[in-house]
């Protein structure tokens, strides 16, 4: 097949046969041990090995052009200047059969459920901690615990009404969730953007592969955010509120609210006053009852929390302890998401659930206790260090990847400060085709879903497939080089639309 | 009903949109009017210079309009303007649709481009003549595709009054008392050009170009779109519209403001203009159209809280 594309095509094409494309030790997510085209990902498969590596190229242009003509970018600042660059998208989509998907839907579901839970138990009667399943001082002593939350009512005990969790697939094929995200976790503009942009790119193969659709997300967002206000107002009046266009995920802020029809306001266009929210407006002040907030708990009241903050309002979160304005998400949920409190998700789920987690932990070892800290120390080359507060990729020591003098100076910030710590084996990411240089070459992928909580839990049927685009690298996030591509989650198996075909796109 | 802020940057945005059009029109006419072998371009060039605020006319044409398009030190240039109209924009990115944001996108990227300034020096007419077309193309896309509510009227009434004012020290830079007297023909066709007026003028004017008729046309005409009165008039319109919600309004009501100037311009009459000169009239527009500017953000934008929260 090959050789007939180059009678047509006078630049060499790049078939995606087991010869051209090779997977390393990673699974791979199109092709099989063995070398055979994974089923669902035949559609995709045939398409693009039809396609000459300058048709790729230029469609890959047209991708990048159309990311910065909509202005899907982020600020880099320079020595002199501001420049704005967009984030790497690469075109090939990866690909979820259904079953999957239901097994990652429902696993999110729980964790979810559970976290939100956990987060109600403690900032309530904190039962948990009394029965000794998570440790006292883990969880009060986690920078991210808002004493201010404590004994605070909160809608439908969903305190985490907006949840990206980062799953990966190791070398078995099997899901395991890598880290919660339940603060102000981003990207899903992203998902939103690339299935645009995949459609256009691929239209063919994107029919006939049988996509769940991702654009409901905004409305059902929308939902979300009213379900959690005071049910004695009938219309709320939903906001977004960002730190402004300096901060990275502006453009998902604004894109949010546009898609949303509501305003996007700024912590200066705010107004508190007698416990009330209200925002100016060209026609005087008018009032608001849900933020959805994309700036950190840090930042959100002056008063409460940071003083030197002006990206809030100060006086929000005595009006949010009023009852008189509603929070998305909740103050305080990044307890949740400690890097520490993560070690112990697997139990939280079965303390309130009394289900084992249908989506497993990576085995995660705590710093703070001696022996796993001396396991740690003697096994640094072998593992991944992370700061527990931390995250964007920050304060993260990759052992096999790191230097001798690197891995000497984290075992020195290690035993400084254990608590601080938590390793986990290095996990071999999946990988997944993608167009680099010119030739079409696995790297490594995570998935970030997203799991909207309110009056229901709903999972939007696609995600961020985030891509570690340099040669061998795990580091998938933005902030850290990294580029994204769009996700399909199929409808039926095979990803032919019941039409009774499905066996044939299988290569064997 | 919209944020104050979002309604201050739309403003904005129009205004700074209004500007790069009018500096690339008379960049682009100052640049033609130099390549004959006349005196006019000189003049052309001075016309252009002073009305943008320029009295020093040291460098060549080429030098000058490069600096009025392409010098981002100026805060007044084409590319400075656009970098502002975009700024705006994506301050207010939700509130105005993806096909005028991608239409000033575009723009803009083509003004920063690194290769800009060579584009420019290899053919400036047509450097100008696309970003004109382009700043047509956002304000068709802005029409045909924004719902024509508050975002909008904030927006064109930014358009207007900048109008308003750049054509105003445009005639002001031909008409105004002490201004060197504009005879030549080729000059007057250039200032009319300026204006993009040229075309519009013939159709009611004919061929006979002159001052007195210029000066009518550019501020007088009811029908053409930059006139002052009829920028005025659409100001005022659109002030109208705004006022409707406010229900607190301030003591000087901006479209009260622009209510009066249209009437001042519409029962004014030429022969007046011709014994007393056109500079007191041009000035007064000037003034009122910073008095209305003022109110806009009294009344919409800056105005005290303690006035409007609930009691």
């Amino acid at each position: 097949m090959a050789a007939k594309i180059q009678d047509i095509d006078d630049t060499p094409s790049l078939p995606m046969t087991g010869a051209a494309y090779l997977p390393g030790v990673a699974y791979d997510e199109m092709i099989a041990q063995g070398g055979d085209v994974r089923a669902h990902y035949a559609a995709l498969q045939s398409r693009i090995s039809t396609l000459g590596a300058s048709e790729l190229a230029d469609r890959q242009r047209m991708l990048e052009r159309s990311f910065l003509l909509q202005g899907i970018t982020f600020t880099v600042y320079g020595a002199d200047s501001a420049t704005e660059r967009i984030i790497p998208t690469d075109l090939f989509p990866r690909i979820l059969p259904a079953q999957e998907w239901a097994k990652i839907e429902a696993g999110l579901t729980q964790r979810l459920q559970a976290l939100n839970m956990f987060l109600a138990d403690i900032y309530g009667e904190q039962q948990i901690l009394m029965d000794g399943v998570v440790p006292r001082e883990l969880v009060l002593g986690a920078p991210s615990y808002r004493r201010e939350m404590q004994n605070l009512y909160v809608p439908h005990k969903a305190y985490a009404n907006v949840c990206g969790s980062d799953l990966i697939r190791g070398q078995d094929g099997e899901f395991a969730v890598l880290e919660d995200n339940l603060r102000v976790p981003s990207g899903v503009s992203y998902m939103l953007a690339n299935r645009d942009a995949s459609k256009r790119t691929f239209p063919g193969a994107y029919r006939e592969a049988g996509v769940r659709p991702v654009e409901r997300y905004p409305d059902l967002l929308l939902a979300t955010l009213k379900s959690m206000s005071a049910d004695w107002r009938p219309n709320p009046q939903v906001v977004v509120l960002t730190p402004g266009v300096y901060n990275s995920a502006y453009y998902e802020h604004a894109y949010l609210a546009r898609l949303m029809g509501v305003p996007l306001v700024e912590g200066r266009d705010l107004v508190v006053h007698d416990n009330m929210v209200y925002m100016r407006t060209t026609t005087g002040l008018r009032r608001v009852d849900v933020i959805y907030r994309r700036v950190d708990d840090d930042f959100i009241d002056p008063l409460t929390f940071r003083r030197d903050s002006s990206l809030g309002a100060a006086g929000l979160f005595n009006a949010y302890r009023a009852g008189n304005v509603v929070m998305c998400n909740a103050p305080g949920t990044g307890v949740a998401d400690d890097k520490a409190v993560y070690a112990f998700v697997p139990d939280i789920i079965r303390y309130y659930l009394g289900e084992d987690a249908i989506l497993p932990n990576i085995e995660t070892f705590l710093c703070r206790e001696p022996a796993q800290l001396s396991h740690v120390l003697d096994n640094l080359d072998k593992l991944v260090v992370k700061a527990v507060g931390a995250s964007g990729g920050y304060g993260m020591l990759v052992g096999p990847h790191a230097s001798a003098k690197e891995r000497s100076e984290f075992a020195d910030a290690l035993k400084a400060d254990p608590a601080n710590y938590i390793a986990q084996p290095t996990i071999q990411l999946s990988t997944a085709p993608c167009l680099v240089d010119g030739r079409i070459e696995p790297r490594h992928v995570d998935l970030r879903p997203f799991i909207l909580s309110g009056e229901k839990t709903v999972v939007t049927p696609g995600a961020l497939t985030r891509v570690a685009l340099k040669r061998g690298s795990l580091v998938v996030n933005s902030s850290q080089g990294g580029g994204s591509k769009d996700t399909w989650v199929l409808a039926e198996e095979n990803g032919h639309n019941g039409n009774g075909h499905a066996e044939k796109g299988v290569a064997s | 009903m919209m944020l104050a802020r979002v309604a201050d940057s739309l403003y904005w945005l129009g205004r700074y949109i209004e500007r790069a059009e009018h500096l690339s029109r008379l960049s682009t006419v100052m640049l033609n009017a130099t390549l004959d072998q006349t005196d006019t371009g000189a003049e052309a060039v001075r016309i252009a210079l002073s009305a943008v605020g320029e009295t020093e006319l040291s460098a060549g044409a080429f030098e000058a309009a490069k600096g009025l398009v392409l010098d981002r030190s100026d805060a007044n240039s084409v590319v400075s303007s656009l970098s502002r109209a975009r700024e705006n924009a994506r301050q207010v990115r939700d509130q105005i649709t993806t096909e005028t944001w991608e239409r000033l996108n575009l723009l803009y990227l083509k003004v920063i481009d690194r290769n800009a300034g060579r584009d420019f020096a290899d053919n400036s007419v047509t450097f100008l003549h696309d970003i004109i077309a382009d700043v047509h193309l956002f304000k068709g896309a802005a029409d045909t595709t924004m719902s024509h509510g508050e975002s909008w009227r904030f927006m064109m009434v930014g358009m207007y009054l900048e109008r308003a004012q750049l054509i105003a020290s445009l005639l002001e830079a031909c008409f105004a008392e002490g201004a060197p007297k504009v005879n030549d023909h080729l000059a007057l066709v250039s200032l009319l050009r300026m204006g993009c007026a040229l075309e519009p003028y013939l159709r009611v004017y004919t061929a006979e170009i002159e001052p007195r008729h210029i000066l009518e046309f550019m501020v007088f005409d009811e029908d053409f779109p930059r006139s002052i009165r009829f920028a005025t008039s659409q100001i005022e319109k659109h002030l109208s519209e705004l006022a409707r919600h406010v229900e607190a309004t301030g003591r000087a009501a901006p479209e009260r403001l622009a209510g009066r100037l249209k009437a001042r311009l519409e029962f004014a009459d030429v022969g007046e203009l011709e014994s007393q000169g056109a500079g007191e009239l041009l000035t007064t527009v000037a003034n009122e159209c910073a008095r209305i500017h003022q109110a806009i953000y009294e009344t919409f934008v800056a105005y005290p809280l303690e006035m409007r929260l609930p009691a």
